[in-house]
């Protein structure tokens, strides 16, 4: 039989979240649910991984076209879901494009936001809950550890981990490139609305010092400046908060600018020139645009944050095209790995089979050989090692080199059946050169 | 020797300067990593050239102008390595290496002969501390005025909303702030002094203490505008764009003392280089 590995799964690209959230391999804490699925017929070695946005079950697996179907049931019943609601949704991927496949996943290529972090994280504790539970062995053991590698590489050859790809994520970036460490600095919230707490949230959680929050009813911006352990300020003192703070978010529903030029050129001079980032996310806006040409003050609308994003999001993509260039490299890598591997048990079978040969034509021939002294004995023993070692040189060094081919898979076979090989544990491993190829 | 391992320097700042380069055309971290390690190697071979030169003419090797701009870019070097264990960006290594490998190639037009034997009156304690606190001196103006000119560069960035790769590698523009302070303040220190220690041993060799040659006049005027500088940072609380232009235009001033007045203006320290003992 033939050994490949394979991927089944689903994620946030081939299903709508209500049938990612019904598919989650529950209690797989100890890798109970990997355990289970060697109980599947054809399984070899599992490793389940689930995310809020994916669901997969990796496996080395013989005859994987009925393997997927045993698996697609046995998945189905886990969740207690009849295999059809959720069938059209998943992907089956085998030899080469399921080694591609994991080391996407676990390089970030195939996430909802490209690069994000926590995936690596999510594909270690997958690997690591299966290997307590003994259900990996020595190829989902080196997939998953090339996965890793692949991983790092991806993300440090590649910057495509480095830009903020959330609006809240680059006011938090752009504010510490102009203020540097953000820990002593001060915000201040102009509007009390709920676009300014969505605004703020981030970049409070990175700052020490206490919020500040005006607004025109002084009792909302008690109410808000409370939840974030701040203090509030009425409208009329927003100079004084102004000359304080070091990030402004202003958000009101103001007709007019809040602030102008002239109230802003004023208070610059009081700050002593410090710079401020002001981040203006109302509309219509609350902040003359020629505010920004004031020297000290960096002005963002949340257009320009939106525009960075684009623009950071367009450079993840580039950066992906680089990481699967990484990718490609590391799945022929690994791909050329398996094929060594097969290689190498035909090799020690066919010295085997030799040893065998020669070890019971002795046996049988030993009456006859009894008259011999020791020594004579000893060279017989000498003599008939080194015919075998003679007539196996050349096929080996043969297979050594052809195991390195993309057609070792014939020469193996062909070895296997002129030496009536078959039967034995090379069987196995042999033919898993054969799967991977295709 | 020493000039072969000057060369190796100068290729190795080369190698590192075309390192980042690329780094900064492509935003990839193993050039600018390239470009660091050529750059410690090259310092590495930097001293040991001057060392050599040191035993070879058994006295400090600070007599010719060859000698200054060699000096100076090897305490630019070292005081990006100094920098970068504190502020990590690799855009100074991308100024800081050509800007050394510039001031080696103009020296390397030059003479580099150890004229034999140096004047006398020359051959004092005076001449490698005023040389020393001079280059030192303008060795942290051009450091200064590296971190002006990211800091100007970044600021446009960040004005004009064009955010891009090369912005994440620039250090905070508070960070560049600080560095233009700190700074201001040692480079107007070592300046102060090297103009006093030059008059001292004027003093001591010729028995006047200030004459009046292009050298000394323009080093005045440098001094004044560097004063100017930490007035308006300490007490008009100067800071940001403003002090970092300063920066730039104060190392234009230096750089034009420190090379430009012996090759224009000529005068007594230019006449000391002509004959081979010069204070630069």
């Amino acid at each position: 039989m033939i050994s490949s590995i394979l991927v089944i799964g689903l994620n946030h690209a081939t299903a709508p979240v209500e049938i990612r959230e019904k598919i989650t391999f529950p209690g797989n804490e100890e890798g109970r649910v990997a355990r289970s699925m060697l109980d599947v017929e054809g399984v070899e070695e599992a490793v389940i991984l689930s995310t809020c946005n994916r669901a997969e079950i990796i496996g080395l697996v013989e005859d994987p076209e009925a393997t997927a179907e045993r698996l697609i049931a046995t998945t189905g019943s886990i969740h207690g879901l009849a295999p059809e609601l959720f069938r059209t949704h998943l992907y089956v991927k085998e030899g080469p494009e399921a080694v591609r496949h994991v080391f996407r996943v676990a390089s970030s290529l195939d996430s909802m936001v490209l690069g994000e972090p926590q995936i690596l994280g999510q594909v270690k504790e997958a690997y690591r809950r299966a290997s307590r539970a003994g259900t990996t062995g020595p190829i989902l053991n080196r997939l998953m550890h090339r996965s890793f590698f692949t991983a790092k590489r991806v993300r440090s050859e590649t910057g495509i981990g480095l830009s903020a790809v959330s609006v809240a994520y680059v006011a938090v970036e752009l504010a510490e490139k102009i203020l540097g460490n953000l820990k002593d600095k001060s915000v201040l919230l102009v509007g009390a609305g709920e676009m300014a707490e969505m605004a703020a949230r981030h970049l409070v959680s990175q700052v020490e010092k206490p919020l500040l929050v005006v607004n025109r009813t002084y009792q909302t911006a008690c109410g808000l400046a409370c939840q974030f352990k701040g203090s509030a300020m009425p409208m009329e003192q927003i100079e004084e908060g102004l000359i304080s703070a070091d990030v402004v978010i202003t958000s009101t529903g103001s007709c007019e600018p809040v602030i102008t030029y002239r109230h802003m050129k004023e208070v610059m001079r009081k700050r002593r020139y410090r710079p401020v980032f002001l981040i203006d996310i109302a509309i219509p806006r609350d902040v003359e645009i020629t505010v920004n040409d004031l020297d000290g003050v960096y002005l963002y609308n949340i257009d320009d944050l939106q525009a960075v994003v684009e623009e950071n999001v367009g450079e993840r993509r580039q950066e992906a095209l680089r990481g699967e260039a990484i990718v490609a490299q590391e799945v022929s890598k690994f791909m050329e790995w398996t094929r060594t591997l097969s290689a190498i048990p035909t090799i020690v079978a066919v010295r085997r089979k030799l040893e065998t040969v020669r070890a019971s034509e002795l046996a049988r021939l030993n009456g006859k050989l009894s008259r011999l002294t020791p020594e004579d004995r000893e060279t017989v023993e000498m003599i008939t090692r080194a015919i075998i070692n003679k007539i196996a040189h050349d096929p080996i060094s043969f297979l050594k080199k052809v195991g390195k081919r993309s057609r070792s898979k014939v020469y193996l076979d062909i070895t296997q059946r002129l030496f009536n090989l078959d039967g034995t544990e090379v069987d196995l491993d042999a033919h898993e050169g054969e799967s991977t190829d295709t | 020797m020493d000039l072969v391992f000057f060369k190796i320097a100068l290729i190795l700042y080369l190698g590192a300067s075309v390192g980042y380069l690329i780094f900064l055309l492509v935003a990839s971290s193993s050039q600018a990593t390239v470009g660091f390690w050529s750059t410690v190697a090259g310092f590495v071979a930097h001293s040991l050239s001057l060392l050599h030169r040191a035993i070879f003419s058994g006295f400090v090797p600070l007599g010719t102008t060859f000698d200054a701009l060699s000096f100076l870019s090897w305490s630019i070097i070292g005081l990006f390595l100094v920098v970068r264990c504190r502020v990590p960006s690799p855009v100074f290594g991308a100024v800081a290496a050509p800007l050394a490998s510039a001031l080696m190639l103009v020296g390397s037009t030059l003479s580099y002969q150890i004229n034999e034997p140096l004047v006398p009156v020359l051959r004092s304690w005076w001449l490698p501390i005023h040389v020393a606190l001079a280059v030192v001196g303008n060795a942290v103006f051009a450091l200064m005025a590296i971190g002006g000119l990211m800091y100007i560069f970044q600021e446009r960035l960040i004005k004009t909303k064009r955010i891009n790769r090369l912005h994440r590698l620039l250090p905070s523009l508070e960070v560049l702030d600080l560095i233009n302070r700190r700074g201001l303040l040692l480079g107007f220190f070592l300046l102060t002094l090297g103009i006093i220690s030059g008059a001292l041993w004027a003093g001591s060799a010729w028995g006047f203490y200030w004459s009046w040659d292009p050298k000394e006049t323009w080093s005045l005027i440098t001094w004044f505008v560097y004063a100017v500088m930490v007035h308006q940072r300490v007490a008009l609380g100067w800071r940001g764009r403003r002090a970092a232009l300063m920066a730039i235009f104060g190392f234009c001033l230096v750089m034009f003392t420190f090379v430009g007045v012996n090759a224009l203006l000529g005068g007594h320290h230019a006449f000391r280089v002509t004959i081979g003992g010069g204070r630069t």
